[in-house]
């Protein structure tokens, strides 16, 4: 088809079978890169136990780095939608539920939660009711703040108002997450504190049951909406006239965008920049604007670049590690500027 | 595939906006119709209210009371989704998508017809490619819509509205950024449309003179009262004239064209024949002479095949073009 040929030059299922191959290319180094380098055939005796499996890497794979792995890749997932469900459905390139303030919503309501009522942060870190209240509050805080920018963006046409109303918000939630801290005991401050520069490592098997549910229950919802994202890209009035039922279709949209985004927050902490990048190399990757196909371009893309993220964060070969959200603001904030300054795409979605 | 046409009425209608639980009523007791195969142009002076009454025609907003009857049917009663069946509609809002086709955008028009997650059917395709071809973007389907002109990007534009297979089409100023030859065109293809698919097309515009000579109905909002009719009763029952609070613009009933009253110069009598004497005219007339037939005149022009002379008395002169003509009267 000579529309594939002169601006696509490689087919959608060429492209989706390169980053499936990376994905299982960069889960595997993941496995097996970090403080100990475990060597490959490790993970077959691991999963098919026999005479050869090493029972400290089994334990090492097993315990800790495929629980941390699956998080990267529910982290990814899950943020990468929400970003292209924001950019999409603000028409704005720089939306993302950290831009939008709505991983700041999670993270004052994560606040309240573990600074407010100290005792529960060793309860919330083991068992699942803990989790679940844990996620809950998270989701709350989100929520609010999409229903926040619900209402203004009803009544404010302009999308850099909005953005600029998330940017103050993120920073009124630091300020009263500081005030929080200066009231709170070493302990709590220490755990806090942890947990605000963002770790994929420290989430329990508890907490990963509820983030897979929520991720999962997140991006089914947004599944649901691809068509009503679709239409979105024209802008309110085209969509309506296509019988689109503007609110209700927000909302959920929103549901789902507070879902996801909350649930990453309340896990591991505040993550930026993967919900605005991953779009946009995604975009720049397939040239397309339809949502049947970005959809699952940033799943798999968004799993890729935190599976990335990971493995630099775990610097392998070395004793420590470094916070993940370091990582990808290291990582997403070039790719933004490379796209700016080279694409000038950066102006529409 | 003559489709059976809908027409609309609307009776003493009144639209407007609701703020914080005020209505501000912008336009009442209309009463305007059109009927299928209609191509309507609804005018008026900028603010007095065509995109409210636009985008409550649309199903957009409510109205606050009267009725709009698409097909008898009451439009506060249908469902969102089955108004995008009835009625598409066409902004002059700017869509700018990148890594969009023509042909992505214009299949947005199958929207209310596919599954859930839009699929497209080898039917919705086929009339895709059929609405692309019926504005004459044959070649640019598989473009981007970033890299089209405002002329190639409206009428892909109304080719979304052809591909939503609606009986009525309504139109915001769809011309308002376009230059005049893109301009015809989209009024053409709009009256071509409504004649050969027995659409009702309404469509709001500044462009009066293009409105007169393309459309079939007028619907005419002004301070003192509304108006229904043909281009041609609103030039002689004077309805244009209404539209304008500023007494410098007048209607030429004769040129079907609006003309600012200007100061005259001085009175001008003009010999000639031919379209070298109609030229000489207007130049003339645009530059402030009163032209006058056989009363006082203060000077000659005799406006010849190529060359126009200037008579006062004994005084003659001859150039070799207007301009020189009018750069003489300009420094006397």
């Amino acid at each position: 088809m000579n529309k594939s040929h002169k601006y696509k030059p490689l087919s959608f299922r060429t492209l989706f079978l390169i980053l499936g191959l990376l994905f299982i290319f960069l889960l595997i180094a993941d496995l097996l890169l970090g403080s100990v380098i475990v060597p490959l055939k490790q993970i077959y005796f691991s999963i098919f136990p026999s005479a050869e499996t090493n029972e400290t890497f089994r334990t090492i794979i097993v315990d800790f780095r495929f629980p941390k792995a699956f998080t990267a890749i529910l982290t990814g997932m899950a943020l990468s939608v929400s970003g292209l469900q924001m950019q999409t459905v603000f028409r704005n390139p720089l939306a993302g539920p950290y831009v939008l303030g709505i991983s700041a919503g999670a993270s004052l309501g994560v606040a309240l939660f573990v600074l407010g009522f100290s005792s529960v942060i060793s309860f919330g870190v083991v068992s699942i009711t803990g989790a679940w209240s844990l996620a809950t509050v998270a989701w709350i805080g989100s929520f609010l703040v999409m229903i926040l920018v619900l209402y203004v963006s009803t009544h404010v046409n302009d999308v850099t108002t909005i953005l600029i109303l998330g940017m103050l918000f993120t920073s009124a939630v630091s300020a009263i997450v500081s005030i929080l801290q200066y009231f709170s005991s070493e302990s709590m401050l220490k755990a806090f504190v942890i947990w605000t520069m963002g770790s994929l490592g420290s989430v329990t098997n508890a907490q990963l049951t509820v983030m897979a549910t929520a991720v999962f229950l997140g991006i089914l919802l947004a599944f649901f909406k691809i068509k009503d994202l679709n239409a979105f890209l024209l802008g309110e009035n085209y969509a309506r006239s296509l019988g689109v039922k503007i609110v209700s279709s927000r909302v959920l949209i929103f549901a789902s965008t507070s879902l996801l985004a909350g649930t990453v927050t309340a896990f591991c902490g505040p993550i930026g920049f993967i919900g605005i990048a991953v779009p946009h190399i995604c975009r720049v990757i397939f040239r397309t604007s339809d949502h049947i196909i970005l959809m699952p371009a940033v799943i798999i893309t968004g799993s890729i670049v935190m599976l990335f993220s990971d493995i630099i964060s775990q610097l392998p070969g070395m004793q420590t590690t470094l916070p993940i959200n370091s990582v990808t603001a290291i990582i997403g904030i070039p790719v933004i500027v490379w796209m700016i300054v080279k694409n000038k795409k950066f102006d529409s979605v | 595939m003559n489709e059976t046409g809908f027409d609309i009425e609307l009776k003493n209608l009144s639209v407007g906006y609701e703020r914080n639980r005020i209505q501000l009523e912008i336009l009442k007791g209309i009463g305007f119709s059109a009927s299928p195969g209609e191509m309507v142009a609804l005018i008026g002076s900028n603010g007095i209210g065509k995109s409210t009454l636009l985008r409550t025609l649309a199903g957009f907003q409510e109205y606050f009371s009267g009725n709009i009857k698409i097909n008898g049917q009451e439009l506060s009663t249908i469902d969102t989704k089955e108004i995008a069946r009835v009625i598409s509609f066409v902004s002059t809002e700017n869509i700018s998508v990148a890594n969009m086709t023509v042909f992505d955008l214009v299949a947005f028009g199958r929207f209310p017809y596919t599954n859930w997650i839009g699929r497209l059917t080898y039917h919705d395709k086929q009339k895709v490619s059929m609405a692309i071809h019926k504005v004459g973007l044959d070649k640019f389907e598989n473009r981007y819509i970033i890299q089209l002109s405002d002329g190639e990007r409206q009428r892909a534009m109304i080719a979304r509205a052809l591909a939503q297979d609606t009986p009525v089409i309504i139109l915001d100023e769809p011309t308002a950024f376009l230059d005049v030859s893109n301009k015809y065109e989209i009024f053409h293809l709009l009256q071509l449309l409504a004649k050969e698919k027995n659409k009702t097309i309404i469509v709001s515009t500044h462009d009066l003179n293009i409105a007169l000579r393309e459309v079939d109905k007028l619907w005419i909002i002004t301070e003192t009262g509304n108006y229904q009719g043909a281009p041609e009763d609103a030039v002689l029952n004077s309805w244009l004239e209404k539209l304008f609070k500023n007494e410098n613009i007048g209607f030429d009933i004769q040129e079907g064209e609006y003309f600012f009253k200007k100061k005259f110069k001085a009175n001008v009598k003009v010999e000639g024949e031919g379209l070298s004497l109609i030229w000489t005219l207007r130049a003339l007339n645009r530059t402030g002479y009163k032209l006058v037939m056989k009363a006082e005149h203060d000077f000659t022009v005799i406006a010849g095949d190529k060359t126009w002379t200037f008579q006062k008395g004994n005084n003659h002169e001859e150039f070799n073009s207007i301009y020189e003509l009018l750069l003489f009267l300009e420094r006397k």
